[in-house]
């Protein structure tokens, strides 16, 4: 439990006629990790089965033919692999078939819609004149000007000083075209220049600008329509087919990897070796599967010399109620293999953070809500850890917050005679706190700070001692006694020099001695172990253990923000009339506002004392991920 | 007459002492704020800038972003502490 799972380096080796049944066993019981072969001398690296060309080229054209229809992945019921393999073949050709003319037709329509509104662009700047583009062009003796000039100027005034031979028609877009001998034709070109005049392209084309607009406009038309029911026989082929593409991109994706495996083991001429890790467990399950296999002609054996610890891959090794926590460790780093695997901690001390500091039921209930319908929602293994590690937390939070008998951030209690939500319930004195204070119960958060503060501290040195004692083993399994000695079991030394002095201080015990030699002692020690930088560290134990003061901290601010959102909203209640509805939209609003901020603050505040204040006392990290040979199947059963 | 005036003075004094008390606590939460803000903005650019380029680097660079938020709790608790 508090370990990562125990690894076997282990070898397989056979002769390559048994590669494929080998490939096969070890592909179903997805427990050994390979080891890449990177190539030496007598060994070279494998090559692939025989049919892994025609299976990758299936599986590229399965998943072109995803993209073209736009699969997304949902989540579905599985359907049986053995049924799927056999009919893969046969469907797989008609889906291409029906698929491949489908894309020819759209990609055709897509290019004859996109040509149609290229002209009708070209020709709508020429709406509205009545004259056949034909009969714009071609002449020997005429040129013919078609564009714009700026507004306000008129072409015409300007022409009778030049000629009055010209033909002169607008349409409706301002644009015009003008025809003049080609005698004037520079005269002409010079007079329109000084009105701005930008030219524009006549079509190439027979036909009145109105008509071709028409004509165009209509077969836009035709061709939008036959995209849409094309488009519409894709989206049927997609929902007839899209269980089978999903089912069979992934049994062709297996079906691959099985093939390809020989890429990453070492081969012979007439043998394979494969070299991998294994979990100690599953080691005699795997050799007797294998051999099983291939008629006892595979040798599987456990390599039992020394192995560097930075190669083994890890994978926990936790109970199922403390997995989800994995997600949350894996954001920092996964566990070294010789490491105590925090996860475990993390499991106890980050949930009761979290509730410590938000403890409200109000709050605590619609948190809880949101989790469980998430996690019903959302699939996926990312979704659902989050969603449980909401939920173990919100747990807590309705814990505490019965202890608090807060709801919302309104008391549920009364107290000095002011009354709480629930009438007749009244806060009971227990005993003296510090501070003059008196612990009562329901805890009121804000009338309990000094003796809150104390706690949360006390709790902060309880956290950070064990932190320190996992820190020990660590030490003492990696260096040594000694070495664990002067690095973790220094720093609770210090730390009982440091409160003996704080009691001298206080007068709890006559003399500062006692703790002054144990704290000297301790920074000794500290120096022999760490050398001399561990002084500068030193204070960091206290802003450590005073960091702790946020369990209180942030829940008192939450309850700031909740009762101001309960004053304003109270104040325009009472006001009465149209005010109630403004009350309720303040209540609402601010309380989800406070609602959202209750998953991030208590949620970044508790993780924060996990992986600042907890793991810098012990834990490194940075493990190799287990990655076993095999395949998560999601859409195929077999 | 000269009671009357007596209280009204003492009554003064303890509101301003109130006062003073109350923006002695503003300035601790608020300057503990700036102080936060300020370690923060810089930590977090860059945690930024290494997430975007690594992916896995998110859980890191939030953690270490946060860390200057313990200045801010501090101020906070003082000024709570000087409230009550």
């Amino acid at each position: 439990m508090l370990k990562p799972k125990q690894m076997s380096k282990v070898l397989l080796t056979g002769h390559k006629d048994v590669l494929e049944p080998t490939i096969e066993t070890l592909h179903d019981l997805y427990t050994l990790h390979i080891e890449e072969y990177v190539g030496d001398d007598y060994f070279h690296i494998g090559t692939p089965l025989s049919g892994a060309d025609e299976g990758s080229k299936k599986l590229l054209k399965l998943r072109s033919i995803a993209s073209f229809l736009g699969i997304k992945k949902p989540y579905h019921k599985p359907i049986s692999a053995r049924q799927l393999s056999s009919e893969l073949e046969g469907k797989l050709e008609t889906l291409g078939d029906v698929i491949s003319g489908k894309l020819g037709r759209k990609s055709q329509i897509e290019a004859d819609l996109k040509d149609v509104q290229t002209e009708i662009h070209e020709i709508e700047a020429f709406s509205g004149i009545p004259v056949n583009l034909d009969l714009c062009r071609g002449y020997n003796t005429l040129h013919v000007f078609a564009g714009t000039v700026m507004k306000g100027a008129d072409v015409r005034a300007g022409l009778t000083g030049i000629t009055d031979e010209y033909q002169f028609i607008t349409g409706n877009t301002g644009v015009f075209i003008l025809t003049v001998p080609v005698k004037y034709r520079e005269q002409v070109a010079e007079l329109l220049a000084e009105y701005g005049f930008g030219e524009v392209k006549i079509p190439a084309i027979s036909g009145t600008p109105d008509d071709l607009i028409n004509e165009l406009t209509s077969r836009q038309d035709s061709l939008a329509k036959d995209l849409e029911s094309l488009s519409s026989e894709i989206d049927s082929v997609k929902a007839e087919y899209e269980d089978f593409i999903l089912a069979s991109e992934e049994l062709l994706s297996i079906e691959t990897q099985k093939k390809e495996t020989p890429l990453v083991i070492a081969t012979s001429e007439h043998t394979f070796v494969i070299d991998g890790w294994i979990p100690d467990d599953e080691f005699e399950t795997m050799r007797s599967r294998v051999e099983e296999a291939t008629d006892n002609r595979v040798y599987a054996t456990i390599v039992e010399e020394p192995v560097d610890e930075a190669n083994v891959p890890i994978e926990y090794d936790n109970p199922k109620i403390v997995k989800p926590m994995e997600a949350v460790m894996n954001l920092y780093a996964r566990p070294k293999y010789h490491e105590i695997d925090p996860t475990t901690f993390v499991f106890i001390a980050f949930p009761l953070f979290y509730g410590m500091i938000l403890g409200d039921i109000g709050y605590g209930l619609i948190l809880l809500g949101i989790s469980l319908y998430g996690r019903s929602k959302l699939h996926g293994d990312g979704w659902n850890s989050l969603f449980t590690v909401l939920i173990y937390c919100n747990i807590v939070t309705l814990i505490f917050g019965i202890l608090y008998a807060e709801f919302l951030g309104f008391p549920l209690a009364g107290l000095h005679g002011h009354p709480g939500l629930i009438p007749g319930w009244e806060t009971i004195t227990l005993f003296a706190g510090l501070g003059g204070e008196h612990i009562t119960y329901p805890i009121h958060r804000t009338h309990l700070v000094t003796t809150l503060l104390v706690l949360t501290l006390l709790i902060g040195v309880i956290h950070i001692n064990i932190g320190l004692i996992a820190g020990f083993r660590n030490v003492l399994v990696k260096h040594g006694m000694k070495a664990a000695v002067l690095e973790k079991i220094a720093w609770i030394i210090l730390q009982v020099g440091i409160f003996l002095l704080l009691f001298g201080v206080m007068g709890v015990v006559p003399s500062m001695l006692p703790g002054a030699a144990i704290f000297v002692l301790a920074v000794i020690m500290l120096v022999a172990g760490e050398g001399g930088t561990a002084i500068i560290e030193i204070p960091s134990v206290l802003s450590n253990i005073l960091s702790y003061s946020r369990l209180l901290a942030v829940g008192l601010s939450s309850i700031g923000i909740a009762t101001a959102v309960n004053i304003m909203s109270g104040m325009m209640f009472e006001s009465g009339g149209l005010f109630i509805v403004v009350a309720v939209i303040i209540f609402i609003l601010g309380h989800g506002l406070n609602t959202a901020l209750s998953i991030i603050a208590p949620g970044l505040h508790a993780l924060r004392l996990q992986y600042v204040e907890f793991f810098t006392k012990f834990y490194e990290g940075g493990g190799r991920i287990y990655n076993p040979f095999g395949y998560k199947r999601i859409y195929t059963e077999e | 007459m000269v009671i009357d005036i007596a209280t009204a003075e003492l009554d003064q004094i303890l509101a301003n002492q109130a006062g003073l008390v109350a923006i002695g606590a503003g300035l601790a939460v608020g300057l503990a704020g700036l102080g936060s803000g300020l370690a923060e903005k810089d930590i977090g650019s860059a945690a930024v800038g290494a997430f975007t380029e690594k992916e896995e680097l998110f859980g890191k660079g939030l953690i270490m972003t946060v860390i200057p938020e313990t200045i801010v709790i501090f101020g906070f608790v003082i000024a709570i502490m000087m409230l009550l």
